[in-house]
């Protein structure tokens, strides 16, 4: 009888096993087509467009030229595609694509010049001007990305911010009750902890050489030197007053300043985010 | 003035763009951006009666006011990789005839070519300079951009670009 149970057992894996096996082979999860962009004449096109539209899921990849005119574009289900290939300067070309396998062959593209008679160089732009780089768009791509995530922090830092101040007023004067005190406390804590991040995004986003700030930005970064310095000076002011408070003290000497400071530091944050909010 | 065109057709000649504005025009809830270029170059050459015309300007000469929103511009139409945005176009030299001109505009920007037809410009010609004014419907979407937003709220896919221009043939 086990050896009946033991034998099904084994046949059910082996059962189990084919079944898998035949599946992954039936799948090819990513296929990697490449190729290259070229001129009549044989020369690569660098920063051409090329992408793959499968006909029958709609799906798009997109991939661009290097240097030496050579695209690749990864994880491409089997199926038919429609490759479409532009680049500045040279008239577009379609073509079709059946990807059977992990490594279809290679699809190598030529491009007919669009230029009839005048290109760039006829108006007086230099190459510098007319020849992009990856690199560069890289850059502008980290900046934007970064300048978004502290946009939205410093958006999300408001809530906490706005609670902390109204709390303010109970956590100090007469009162002896700690509760509104301690949670005064602790949203301080969680304005400063988004506050930091938010300044981190917007200190380390890369600069873009050669641009000079102008507009409505150069108030919104003046005012960072107001609640900058504020959200540092804030917490240590009233680290200074729940220590005295604790101890059943009146808040007194530097310590008094924190709700002055805290205001005109939150005031300061306010106005810098309505200085890139609306038009003045 | 028909003989004068008769006589610019019969012969080759080029025309030189002298001065221009470019504006294109961005609509969100809270803004309404226009960012300005008078970097366009451009250059006529007529052969034949057909002229072919070529106008280009750096992207990164728009100037919207706000050095932090052009960059952002900047990025969101590529301009890092397709510094330039560049329009061609064809015309008979007759066209000038009318005071108005209906032309295809082949536009290459962000990477991407939009062919726009039938796109009206008013021209006034004096002499041996020819002022031309008019708007170029363009879309985020014909360039494939994805739609730039502030506080959340993305700004509207048209980006009307207004085109005034001053050539002088040579």
């Amino acid at each position: 009888m086990q050896m009946k149970v033991a034998r099904l057992v084994v046949a059910a894996a082996v059962l189990l096993l084919l079944f898998n096996a035949n599946l992954s082979l039936g799948q090819s999860p990513g296929a990697t087509l490449s190729g290259t962009v070229k001129t009549a004449a044989g020369a690569a096109i660098a920063n051409a467009r090329v992408s793959a539209k499968n006909q029958a899921s709609g799906a798009i990849a997109e991939a661009q030229t290097g240097a030496a005119g050579v695209f690749t574009i990864p994880n491409l289900v089997p199926g038919d595609y429609e490759i479409s290939v532009s680049a500045n300067g040279f008239t577009a070309e379609t073509t079709t694509v059946t990807i059977t396998s992990e490594t279809p062959p290679p699809v190598n593209i030529a491009l007919a010049s669009a230029q009839t008679g005048l290109s760039l160089s006829d108006l007086g732009f230099s190459p510098a001007q007319t020849q992009g780089s990856a690199q560069d768009q890289a850059r502008l791509d980290k900046r934007s990305h970064m300048l978004k995530v502290h946009q939205r922090l410093g958006l999300i830092t408001t809530a906490p911010l706005v609670a902390t101040v109204l709390l303010g007023a109970t956590a100090g004067g007469r009162r002896t009750s700690s509760t509104d005190r301690d949670l005064h406390a602790a949203l301080g804590t969680a304005t400063t902890g988004l506050y930091v991040a938010t300044a981190y995004y917007a200190i380390f986003a890369p600069k873009i050489h050669g641009t000079e700030t102008r507009g409505p930005i150069r108030w919104h970064k003046a005012l960072a030197w107001i609640h900058g310095p504020g959200m540092i000076l804030t917490p240590i002011l009233g680290e200074m007053a729940f220590s005295q408070k604790s101890k059943g003290e009146k808040v007194h000497g530097l310590a008094s300043l924190h709700g002055p400071v805290a205001i005109v530091t939150a005031g300061a944050y306010g106005a810098a985010i309505l200085s890139v909010s609306l038009k003045w | 003035m028909a003989t004068a065109l008769s006589l610019l057709a019969a012969t080759d000649s080029q025309w030189v763009l002298e001065q221009s504005t470019l504006s294109y025009h961005v609509s969100h809830p809270l803004h309404q951006v226009d960012g300005v270029s008078h970097a366009a170059r451009g250059k006529g050459v007529c052969h034949e009666g057909q002229c072919e015309f070529l106008i280009a300007a750096p992207v990164k000469s728009f100037d919207s006011g706000d050095s932090n929103r052009d960059l952002h511009m900047l990025q969101v139409t590529r301009g890092g990789q397709f510094p330039m945005v560049t329009v061609r176009t064809r015309l008979p030299e007759t066209a000038a005839a009318s005071g108005s001109i209906h032309a295809d505009l082949e536009v290459e920007f962000a990477g991407h070519t939009a062919h726009y037809k039938d796109v009206l410009f008013q021209l006034s010609l004096q002499g041996n300079q020819a002022k031309i004014s008019g708007t170029i419907p363009c879309k985020l979407t014909d360039f494939k951009i994805d739609p730039p937003s502030l506080l959340t709220v993305p700004i509207k896919n048209d980006i009307p670009v207004k085109v005034d221009m001053s050539w002088r043939r040579q």
